[in-house]
């Protein structure tokens, strides 16, 4: 088959055959292992990962839901507890209210009493001391005006007579 | 081979012997597959080399993107429980398109010795023969071949052994054609070159063989990859009963 060291153009030749079978598959090992093998495998992780990944968020989504419903709970039972404080502190401002209103009432009562009783004595007071100031008053007068004519003894008379009316309610009317 | 051009003739060789091993011819071809597997090996190092699982880097995207694909087409045509044949789809691919694509380079193509077709070939009729006796067992694979009337025996066997050859012939035909077709418009090109009086320097040979370079190198390379890859895998996985879809 050979002319001048070349095969001819249509030849089947054993040796290239053999050698071709042979490259073909050392290619085919190196393509399986280093191409193949070492894309396959980064790929099954990422999907692994991803599979992870997922189980992860669902078991995430579990907890949640598991912690939600506590909240919701305690959150119910919170409610309840706060209502029931707010309706213990308002008993309680309503008694200590109408506590001091009652106090309160009491205290003004007595005020009120203390201070009638001090505008009576203040009265009565005054009522005697206008009635020695009117006496002594109306003495000086009924000196100037009848000086000599009037005995002592109709004086007496008629001084101890204007002192009587002074003390009437008709007189303290004018 | 040689052609009559008027008063000269053109000779179309076949690849040249280098050496010698044990009475085995290593040819051109022989050596350059080395130089294809050397170039494979070397960009499938580098495609995978360092790969990282969260951030991939663009030649790892790359690698990625052949394996997914391989395994696709071989999961579409074969069947997912066959997925062990991507790795040799992708091997019989690649050195297929790449033996076609160095006659880029001038260098006489691995695809374009009918022996180098022939060994491919071979592979896949003894996988088609490895997976009908599995699925059959040995009985039911020598039965198989009267089906479905004891009649057409030897016409399944010729047909049997038809699909290797049929390969074979296409892949290396497309490919050879090309380097004929090649080596006989430079040698016109050259002529025409010393006809108009430019023997010194045959400027016709420049560009004119760059465009059929784009068909018979880069297309038909191309598709004989893939038609031969397309066939391997359909006659493959045809030998498999069909699996359920799903």
């Amino acid at each position: 088959m050979s002319e001048n060291g070349f095969l001819s153009f249509l030849s089947i030749d054993y040796g290239t055959i053999i050698l071709v079978l042979i490259n073909t598959f050392i290619l085919f090992l190196v393509i399986k292992h280093f191409l193949f093998g070492r894309v396959n495998k980064i790929i099954e992780e990422r999907q692994a990962d991803v599979r992870k990944t997922y189980e992860e968020a669902d078991k995430s989504m579990a907890h949640a839901k598991e912690l939600e419903t506590n909240y919701n709970e305690l959150l119910s039972s919170a409610k309840d507890e706060s209502a029931e404080i707010v309706k213990n502190a308002t008993k309680k401002a309503q008694v200590r209210s109408d506590e001091i209103i009652t106090n309160a009432k009491t205290e003004a009562g007595s005020i009120i009493s203390r201070a009638n009783e001090e505008i009576a004595h203040e009265k009565q007071r005054a009522m005697s001391e206008m009635k020695n100031e009117i006496s002594s008053i109306a003495m000086m007068m009924a000196e100037k005006i009848i000086q000599k004519e009037i005995s002592q003894k109709d004086h007496e008379a008629l001084i101890n007579d204007f002192i009587e009316n002074v003390g009437d309610d008709a007189w303290q009317q004018k | 081979m040689g052609f009559k051009l008027g008063s000269e003739e053109v000779v179309v060789n076949g690849p040249k012997v280098a050496f010698k091993v044990f009475g085995l011819n290593v040819t051109e071809t022989v050596i350059l597959s080395w130089v294809v597997m050397a170039v494979i090996i070397g960009l499938v190092l580098f495609m995978t080399h360092n790969m990282s699982k969260d951030n991939p880097s663009k030649k790892q995207v790359v690698a990625e993107w052949i394996v997914e694909t391989v395994n696709g087409m071989v999961r579409d045509s074969m069947g997912s429980k066959n997925l062990v044949y991507a790795p040799y789809m992708a091997t019989i691919f690649s050195f297929s398109i790449f033996g076609s694509l160095i006659s880029v380079l001038g260098l006489r193509p691995v695809t374009g010795d009918f022996s180098t077709t022939l060994a491919w070939a071979l592979i896949t009729f003894f996988m088609i023969q490895y997976a009908k006796i599995k699925n059959d067992g040995i009985l039911g694979y020598f039965v198989g071949f009267s089906k479905p009337i004891a009649l057409l025996t030897p016409i399944n066997i010729i047909s049997e052994l038809a699909t290797p050859v049929s390969m074979s012939i296409r892949h290396f035909g497309n490919v050879a054609s090309g380097i004929v077709i090649t080596q006989l418009l430079y040698f016109a090109l050259t002529g025409l070159s010393h006809a108009v009086g430019l023997s010194v320097f045959p400027v016709f040979t420049i560009g004119i063989p760059a465009v059929l370079s784009v068909y018979f190198d880069l297309f038909t390379g191309f598709m004989q990859a893939f038609i031969f890859t397309m066939l391997t895998m359909a006659n493959v996985g045809a030998a498999y009963p069909e699996e359920e879809q799903h």
